[in-house]
């Protein structure tokens, strides 16, 4: 698939991905308290590969996370290496910890609070994939405290 | 495995007896005309470092710092590198046990990053070339492999944690393996750094990174310490047992560089950060504990094991759906070998880990970046239960978690 193509896609998933992060936020436990656990005002980018989507958070403590139009230079960055290898994550055909042992992504900042971030990912992955993805792609699979189609559509009417 | 790998391993290994007197050889080769000696005030007193000293006669040395604590800090490293700056050195030579080594690998990325402070390089593969700093590693104890990793662990005293740097810029050019600098290492030293070996190359063999190289590093890693472990914990005079376990614990330190670790020293880095264990100790204590947890999705890998850890007339003897426990139980037998022979402990009871603390321990466990490649998702309630287990494990233990 065209890079431009597997660019857009990655932009929709890293939109979807902030709004259920959002979402589970408030209504599970496990991602707030997560969540809570970082210091305020802690900065997060998702970068695709060079010249690829990017997604930056600010953990703000009104709204848990908020998305960040134009950070330049955040705490923690997970950049893959490429846009392909971000799109294997994004669609779901490759879990987190198999693209870090795929050395798919490199890490800038401190990889003690990353983790809890990759766990918050991991929730999300559990509600938004279908079980026979997350099956593959999870080493467990966290109980879904609300059903998918509830955090589907609490996602499409979030605000960011 | 996972289908797609990376190894690196650029080290030059310079291995036996007497290799400490190339020293000078090998920095005039790396264009080293005033290093850094960094080591510490104990290998300084007992005379380890004179033989180092002693190969370097005629050339000139820029400084000598050996005010490194046993687990180095963030702020060790930047006095280190603000030393190798006042002193104008242009290279670094390494002599001691993890910490020598990681506080040489954390000067290295502050000189070659041109950076003041530590905590701004923090990271996983992220660091680019930089400048030059030649480095020359030469371990003294034989169970880090520091010698051969990519990986620092440095102590960050503000949070109380032990953090991970992960760059191949943290590579030694030289690492050199003398049997007669780890010949004054007391038994239960020689016995708990040889665990840590033995952890290290049971990790690399059954992390998701695995991959066909760094299994064949670790197996014959694994090999070494079944052969030579117990020899050199009795016998310390024993050149060949030394020589033996050093390069056991250079192969198990390139297997697990490029492997990574898992559930076992996610717990160890905790328990080294939280409550101070020494993480040789650690990592005995918690081998058996953390390879009962991961066996569910181990069963083939640990059966594999087998071979390395007990030869092949077991191996062959054992019935294959027994290879994975019987690979456990010896591990168990060879600690308590070990035990008998020098007192090393086997919980974490006896090692004064408070269990109150455990909680703090298992939050800083989960933020542990070897969690990511352990086989099997580690959570909290798991790592308590591992740390209960392991507080006070009951003789012949065979518990699952």
């Amino acid at each position: 698939m065209k890079k431009e193509i597997l660019t857009q896609l990655n932009r929709t998933v890293l939109a979807v991905l902030l709004r259920a992060l959002r979402v589970l936020y408030r209504e599970d436990k496990r991602v707030r308290d997560e969540v809570d656990s970082w210091p305020d005002g802690l900065t997060l980018k998702l970068k695709c590969g060079p010249g690829g989507a990017v997604l930056a958070l600010q953990k703000s403590g009104a709204h848990g996370i908020r998305r960040l139009r134009a950070a330049q230079h955040t705490d923690i960055t997970m950049n893959f290496k490429s846009v392909q290898g971000a799109f294997r994550v994004l669609s779901g055909q490759v879990g987190i910890s198999e693209a870090y042992a795929r050395h798919l992504f490199s890490l800038e900042g401190d990889i003690y609070q990353t983790m809890s971030f990759v766990r918050c990912v991991e929730y999300a992955e559990a509600y938004l994939f279908p079980r026979v993805m997350t099956k593959r792609i999870l080493r467990e699979i966290p109980e879904k405290r609300l059903s998918t189609l509830h955090v589907y559509m609490l996602s499409a009417v979030e605000h960011v | 495995m996972t289908s797609y790998f990376e190894f690196a391993n650029p080290t030059k290994l310079c291995s036996g007896t007497g290799a400490v007197n190339n020293l000078g050889y090998e920095l005039e080769i790396l264009g080293v005309h005033n290093p850094l000696i960094l080591s510490d005030a104990v290998l300084e007193k007992i005379g380890t470092l004179s033989l180092v000293i002693k190969a370097l006669e005629g050339r000139k040395i820029g400084r000598i710092f050996t005010d490194i604590p046993r687990d180095s800090s963030v702020e060790t490293v930047n006095e280190a590198a603000a030393q190798y700056r006042a002193y104008g050195c242009d290279g670094i030579v390494a002599v001691g046990g993890g910490s020598v080594l990681d506080t040489a690998k954390g000067v290295r990325l502050l000189i070659s990053q041109t950076c003041e402070d530590l905590l701004e390089l923090m990271g996983c593969e992220c660091l680019p070339a930089g400048k030059r700093v030649p480095f020359v590693a030469i371990p003294t104890t034989a169970g880090t492999g520091s010698e051969a990793t990519a990986v620092a662990v440095i102590r960050n005293t503000e949070k109380n944690i032990k953090m991970e740097y992960i760059s191949q810029q943290l590579m030694p050019d030289v690492a050199i393996l003398d049997p007669r600098m780890t010949m004054t290492l007391p038994p239960r030293v020689t016995a708990s750094t040889g665990m840590d070996t033995l952890c290290h190359a049971i990790e690399a063999y059954s992390c998701l990174q695995k991959n066909p190289l760094s299994d064949a590093y670790a197996a014959k890693a694994m090999e070494l310490v079944r052969k030579n472990l117990l020899h050199a914990t009795r016998f310390g005079h024993s050149r060949e047992a030394r020589l033996a376990m050093a390069n056991a614990s250079f192969l198990a330190g390139a297997a697990f560089s490029n492997s990574m670790v898992g559930v076992v020293h996610a717990i160890g880095h905790a328990l080294g950060g939280v409550c101070h264990i020494a993480h040789g100790d650690a990592m005995n204590i918690l081998l058996p504990a953390g390879m009962r947890f991961n066996r569910k999705v181990c069963q083939n890998e640990y059966a594999q094991l087998l071979l390395y850890l007990a030869g092949p007339e077991v191996y062959f003897k054992t019935p294959e759906n027994r290879r994975a426990d019987r690979a456990i139980a010896e591990v168990v037998h060879l600690r308590k070998k070990l035990n008998r022979l020098t007192g090393l402990p086997l919980t974490l009871k006896e090692v004064g880990a408070d269990p109150a603390k455990f909680p703090e321990v298992a939050a800083a466990a989960l933020n542990d970046g070897a969690v990511i490649v352990n086989p099997r998702q580690v959570t909290y309630e798991a790592v308590i239960r591992i740390l209960e287990y392991c507080y006070e494990e009951r003789e012949n233990g065979h518990g699952r978690h």
